[in-house]
Parts: structure tokens; sequence; C-alpha cells
């Protein structure tokens, strides 16, 4: 419905609004790891699209570091769905914003 | 367009001589060779052989004629052409790792050898001892010299590094030249003052090039972003995140376009907004080939599916001009304010030089 996909979108946002910038706190960081992969997962893979040309290039940016982030912590169903918001995102930021995952001093 | 394929080999780096009938290159070796034009041929005319090491960078000077080759074997030489031979004249940069780039100031009077020693060699020829000597710049370079570049003053010196850092360094040399007048990056300019540094990019900076008035110098990051810094506007930073693979190369066309390569094989322009000071992506200069459409049987799609994921034959050869990563751009008319003509080299061996057309002087840059 059309609601759902507004409060996923919603959440979407803000996830990465509130993304901790600089932080070493390891425990910050897998918290606002654990809620952005949530978020990726709750979306209908119709949706992705939508949500990924929402964003500035900073933003795609920084949802291509949490979706390698989540590679490597699979769940059960994670992959698929982190694999279809990966198509996505790389349709907007190019290699260029993987290879910026690559060489980031600051993590997410 | 034009491309010429020299090598099976990367070129390491080349330079050109005043009048673009020249060229001299390294073959990926310790060596440099010199071709000639003679109509559409290119023929080898000189092979120099002094190095113990590859040969890493070359400048030509225009007025003088010198070259000057830097090698990994830590050493310099200046090059004279006596009749019709090369004689090298060692210079001591006094550094115990590799040269990595050298380049002739504007004057021809003194040259900068970036090195993984962590340091410039400003050389400069001493008449009483007829030799050439060197001074370094040193703080704060933290690691490998990868590029460098003069402002026209003869005087300022931008050093990109692998500590992440652009840097424009005073490289005066009293014995040589005047004290300089004030520029838009300052007014004390004593040897190895630090002028500007840039923030941290995440990148080692492969290029970097000041635009042909000096009051802005742009540099290329290994994280894939181009940035430059506009003496005009206090130094700020503007800064574009790109979608490509690291740029290797980048030169000014024009005070306000750039041209940069790297390992996407292709030419590409950006475009410096100067009144938002903002950078954005202009489209890539390669001219696409048609791809020959043909039909896939069954099982090459079965087989494509199997080994890509994907069933259709797009991507499958490059389809630029370059068939591997560009490592060096340089213009060959025009100069940087408003070149008309650039070439690049790169690891598949060949050599192409590039037609730039001005629609209007407002209007985009097309690729002739």
């Amino acid at each position: 419905t059309r609601r759902r996909t507004g409060e996923a979108l919603r959440a979407f946002h803000t996830a990465i609004r509130s993304s901790p910038g600089n932080t070493r706190n390891p425990a910050m960081k897998e918290q606002a790891q654990g809620t952005m992969l949530k978020v990726l997962t709750s979306f209908k893979s119709s949706e992705i699209e939508q949500a990924v040309n929402s964003l500035d290039r900073n933003g795609v940016d920084l949802l291509m570091k949490y979706i390698y982030k989540g590679f490597e912590k699979p769940t059960e169903n994670s992959s698929a769905i982190l694999l279809q918001w990966h198509e996505k995102a790389l349709a907007v930021g190019g290699l260029g914003s993987i290879v910026r995952v690559l060489t980031a001093r600051k993590t997410v | 367009m034009a491309y010429h394929s020299f090598l099976l080999e990367p070129i390491s780096c080349h330079a050109w001589n005043k009048d673009r009938t020249q060229i001299a290159l390294c073959p990926n070796n310790h060596e440099v060779h010199i071709y000639r034009k003679d109509g559409a041929k290119w023929s080898k005319i000189h092979e120099l052989k002094e190095h113990n090491g590859q040969v890493t960078g070359i400048d030509w000077a225009p007025e003088s004629n010198r070259l000057v080759t830097c090698g990994t074997d830590r050493n310099a030489y200046v090059w004279t052409l006596k009749g019709n031979v090369w004689k090298p004249t060692l210079v001591i940069l006094r550094i115990n790792r590799a040269a990595r780039c050298v380049k002739w100031s504007p004057k021809e009077n003194k040259f900068a050898v970036g090195s993984g020693s962590r340091l410039i060699s400003i050389c400069y020829f001493e008449q009483e001892n007829d030799w050439w000597v060197c001074k370094h710049i040193k703080k704060p370079i933290r690691s490998t010299v990868l590029s460098l570049d003069w402002h026209p003053n003869n005087v300022l010196l931008a050093a990109g590094s692998c500590d992440f850092k652009c840097r424009i360094f005073s490289a005066y040399i009293k014995e040589v030249e005047e004290r300089p007048s004030p520029t838009p990056w300052g007014s004390k300019m004593p040897f190895g003052e630090l002028m500007f540094e840039s923030s941290s990019s995440c990148g080692w900076v492969h290029s970097i090039c000041f635009s042909a008035s000096g009051s802005r110098v742009a540099w290329v990051s290994h994280d894939s972003t181009l940035c430059l810094a506009d003496a005009g506007k206090k130094m700020a930073v503007a800064s574009l995140c790109t979608e490509t693979l690291p740029l290797l190369a980048v030169t000014f066309i024009t005070e306000n376009s750039l041209v940069a390569a790297g390992h996407d094989c292709c030419p590409m322009l950006f475009t410096y907004e100067d009144s938002q000071g903002a950078l954005t992506f202009g489209g890539k200069l390669d001219v696409p080939k048609q791809s020959s459409q043909r039909g896939l049987t069954a099982r090459e799609r079965f087989q494509n599916l199997d080994k890509k994921a994907s069933s259709d034959t797009a991507n499958a050869t490059l389809d630029t001009l370059h068939k591997n990563s560009i490592s060096q751009i340089s213009v060959l008319t025009g100069g940087k304010d408003k070149c008309s003509q650039f070439c690049t080299t790169g690891m598949d061996g060949g050599m192409s030089i590039w037609d730039v057309k001005v629609r209007n002087p407002c209007g985009p840059l097309r690729l002739g």
C-alpha cells in the first residue's frame, strides 16, 4: 500500500540522516548497522529504485557503505534483498561509489 | 582524433618537444626512446640509455630543448642535444627511494623531482661549480610524492602525495631568481614555505595541475574524486565524487574546464562553475564504436547467464580507444587556457591525440 511505502521511505531517510558520522564507538556503529539493515530488508523490490533516486551523491555513497557492511554480516534472507539494493545503488553511484567504500578511512 | 600503438607494454611516461614533432617516452624499462613524426608514421630516432631503473618521469623543456628524466634508480639526468647525440648529466638528488615524477619550472632554470623519500628535490645549476645542486622540501610531506606542477610564477610548486594531500610549496631559489611578487596564494614565499594544504581526501593523489593563471589547482585521487582549490575564493576546495574508476591524470584545458582520465580508459570532461564553486561531470570524450549486434545462439545465452548472470553481449569488449588505463595527459596546442589538442598515453602502449572544439566561448566543449 502507498501508506506502507511512504513509511518505509521515511524510515530509510531517517536512518540515512541519523547515521553516526565520525564515531569510533563500536556499539553505536553496530546499532546503526542493525537499524539500516532492518530498514533495507523491509523494502519490497519494486520500491528500491525510488528510494535510491531520492538520495543525493553523499547519500548514495553512504548507502553503498551500509550495503557492503550488510554483506559482511549476512542474515538468513538479507543478501538477496541487499543485492537488489546494490544493483540500484550501482546504477546511480557508479563504480566510484564502490571505490569509495574501499578507500574510506571512516567506516560505517 | 588519432591513435598510435607504440608498444605492447605500458608507456611509463612521455614528453613532447616544443613543436610537437618529437615525443620522448619510456617503454616500461630503463630507457627513453625518442620518436619523430614522419608524415603519418613515427620513427624511432634516439635511444637514451643511462638509468639503472625504470624511468618514471620525463620532461622536455620547450625553449632550451633539454630533457630531464628521473627513475627508480634514485637518479635524475639532464640531457642536452650535442649534434645528433643526447648527452646526459647526472644530478644527485640525495634521495634513498625511487624518484617518481619530474617537472621543469616555466623558466627552465630549475626542476623539481618527487620521490618515495617523502620529499621534493628542487634542482638548479650552480655556475661556479658547473654542477646541478638540489635543495629539499620535506615538511610536512608524509609519503611518496606522485605528481608535481609549477605555478606560472616559477616559484610556487603544487605536489600531490600518497599521504592523500595536495600541497602548494614555495620553491624559491635566491641563487637563480628575484623575489617573487605576491600571489593569491600568499605574499611571503621563503623556500619550503607551505602555502596551501588540502584536507585529507581518502586516496593517493595521482595527478595535480595548476590552471594557466595559477589561481586554481586541481587534483585527482584514488578514491575516485576530483578536487579544485580556488585561490580567488580564499582557497575554498570544491570536490566531486565521480561515478568512475579512479582517475590517474588531470589537466586544465581552459580556466574553467578540465580533462581527466584513468582506469576507465577514456578522457572525461569536467567543468568548474565559478559562481557556485562547484565541479560537474561533462561527459566522456571517447567516441563509442558501433558494437556489432549479432544474434546469440541459445547455447551462448545460457553460457553468458551461467558465467556473468546476464545474457546480453554488451561490455564484452572495451569500446574505448585506449584498451587499458590512461596514465598521463599532456596539452599539445593552445596551452592550459585555450587547449585545442591534448595527448594521452596509457598502459596499452598506445598514444592518442584528441581535438577539443569550443562551440562558443560560454558553451560546452566538444570532442572534434
